[in-house]
């Protein structure tokens, strides 16, 4: 019986692990940080909407003694949401350095700060390439792209429809409504080309205190402000940083929005579409590339051999597939190139597709002998990045694969004949003359 | 003084032509066939300048042919000449025998290096 229970159990442990693995790359269990429960009812429309697919939420308070990214060397979840700006110290063993250490081994995190956000959280952000706003008082204010509403305000609700153009990121669908956001400015480092302004200001925001009197020019301006960001690193971690936590709540949500000087008024804000679909490019489920089934042969053949001749045709074949959150759809793009490279591309040239996810192409090998790399290096904005080097020797003729006669040489071919020609004649001459 | 130098020069190769016919025609033979080895030779040399050095072997082994031909047809003349008196005790025969024998060797490098 006991054994029979064991076995059982044996059984069943591979169908229990359905967790993060590179065949599935959406994340499935969720931890989410939050400074008090009140957020689980005021965001839970955010929150359903990531429970609706398929996401497994762990709604811990940010200063729980209980709470941990991994234990005994494994990481417990897949992926980290921090809906707490105001925490100064995490609880259990969790502080920035893990967080980090959590987005470095490829798992992905939300960040949204707010206008009270602590020094852990901008710590956090500074780390992942988004700089708030040092000024702790200021919030982002805008005269001219504010929400319009009932009461006067201070013009720190603002209605922002800046969007950064990638369908992969916002989705295909375009959102009509402009989003409400009222938190802090941050910028992003120009020369820092993993991070992208998903959402930015409109060239009337600036970012200041709005209770206190202007003394100087503010630090952050315009369009520079960035109100939502996104980062992908090196190792196609994604992450997103907003500057407010309340554009996630239920009350933005439904709210109806106008923006400023614009006569449209529209029943509801375009926070929900918005922060759906990025969500979903945050955690793998749009925008994840796979490339497997490199193949490369000569011209006719069929199995791979392992070291090409100068001259020779070859054929290279590779295939990629997008994760589109449940299979793994053939991707179709006619910007993806293959390099034959040694040192430097001696060969570059575009794959054709078959619209099945199949790249390939033919071109001859250069008149150059090495070793080589077939490279494939694709970087689109929102996609991960593909690297694949596959390495192959070329090798000069053989000696006897140059061309028996060579038809430059025919004179000095025809003088050495002649020449025998000429001595045979000259000794039947030189022999028979009187 | 310049009528002088080209009635000389006239003279002077009068004067050799007239001597040059008074050889053997034995002797005028084998000059005919160094002429043509080395006119051989020369259109090879001018092919390679247009053309480039473009197979290298090919060319030396041409031109090695000519050249080769030629002294072994100087050196066939020089012993069979009934005048030069150093090589009075060789026979023609002799002579022919040695210079089959070099023109042969000459021949099998040539074919082995023309490529």
């Amino acid at each position: 019986m006991a054994k029979l229970i064991i076995f059982l159990f044996l059984t069943l442990i591979p169908i229990l692990c359905n967790s993060f693995t590179p065949d599935k790359p959406s994340d499935r269990r969720i931890l989410v940080l939050l400074d008090d429960f009140a957020i689980k009812s005021s965001h839970s429309l955010y929150f359903k909407s990531l429970q609706s697919r398929g996401f497994d939420l762990d709604f811990k308070l940010a200063d729980d003694p209980k709470i941990a990214l991994q234990r005994y060397g494994q990481y417990l979840y897949d992926a980290l949401v921090l809906f707490s700006p105001t925490i100064e110290r995490f609880g259990g063993s969790i502080d920035a350095a893990a967080i980090l250490a959590f987005v470095d081994s490829g798992h992905d995190l939300i960040v949204a700060a707010g206008s009270n956000a602590s020094d852990l959280i901008r710590e956090i952000a500074t780390e992942c390439g988004v700089d708030f706003d040092e000024d702790y008082g200021a919030v982002v204010v805008d005269h001219a792209g504010y929400a319009v509403s009932a009461t006067e305000g201070d013009h720190t609700l603002i209605a922002s429809d800046d969007f950064i153009k990638s369908d992969v990121i916002l989705g295909s669908k375009k959102i009509e409504a402009p989003v409400l956001f009222q938190g802090i400015a941050h910028s992003l480092n120009p020369s820092n080309s993993l991070v992208l302004k998903v959402l930015s200001a409109s060239p009337t925001a600036f970012s200041a205190n709005p209770k206190s009197k202007l003394t100087s020019p503010p630090s952050l301006l315009g369009s520079s402000i960035s109100l939502v960001s996104v980062i992908q690193a090196r190792n196609n971690a994604r992450i997103l940083i907003s500057g407010s936590l309340s554009m996630f709540s239920n009350r933005f949500f439904n709210s109806g929005v106008q923006k400023a000087g614009s006569p449209t008024k529209h029943d509801k804000s375009g926070n929900e579409q918005f922060l759906t679909e990025v969500s979903k490019w945050v955690f793998h489920e749009r925008g994840h590339l796979k490339a497997v089934n490199v193949q490369h042969h000569k011209v006719g053949e069929t199995n791979e051999p392992s070291i090409y001749r100068i001259n020779d045709d070859l054929e290279y074949s590779v295939e990629i597939y997008e994760w589109s959150g449940t299979t793994w759809e053939p991707y179709v793009a006619d910007d993806v190139q293959v390099q034959f490279y040694m040192m430097s591309p001696y060969v570059l040239k575009t794959l054709s597709n078959d619209n099945k996810g199949r790249y390939f192409t033919s071109f001859k090998v250069p008149d150059v002998y090495g070793v080589f790399q077939f490279k494939v290096e694709y970087d689109r904005l929102g996609y991960t990045s593909l690297s694949l080097a596959k390495q192959i020797p070329v090798r000069p003729f053989k000696h006897n694969e140059y061309e028996r006669f060579i038809p430059a040489a025919y004179p000095y071919y025809g003088a050495a004949f002649s020449m025998m020609a000429g001595f045979f004649v000259f000794s039947a001459v030189h022999l028979y003359n009187k | 003084m310049v009528k002088s130098t080209a009635k000389d020069a006239q003279d002077l190769i009068r004067t050799l032509w007239s001597a040059y016919s008074a050889t053997p025609t034995n002797l005028k033979i084998i000059d005919h066939y160094v002429v043509f080895a080395v006119f051989t030779a020369l259109i090879q040399v001018v092919y390679m300048a247009l053309v480039g050095t473009f197979p290298f072997n090919s060319f030396l082994s041409g031109v090695l042919s000519c050249v080769g031909t030629a002294v072994l047809a100087v050196c066939l003349r020089i012993q069979v000449n009934k005048e030069n008196k150093e090589f009075k005790d060789i026979a023609p025969e002799r002579a022919f025998a040695d210079f089959v024998l070099c023109n042969v060797v000459l021949h099998l490098v040539i074919m082995n290096f023309l490529g």
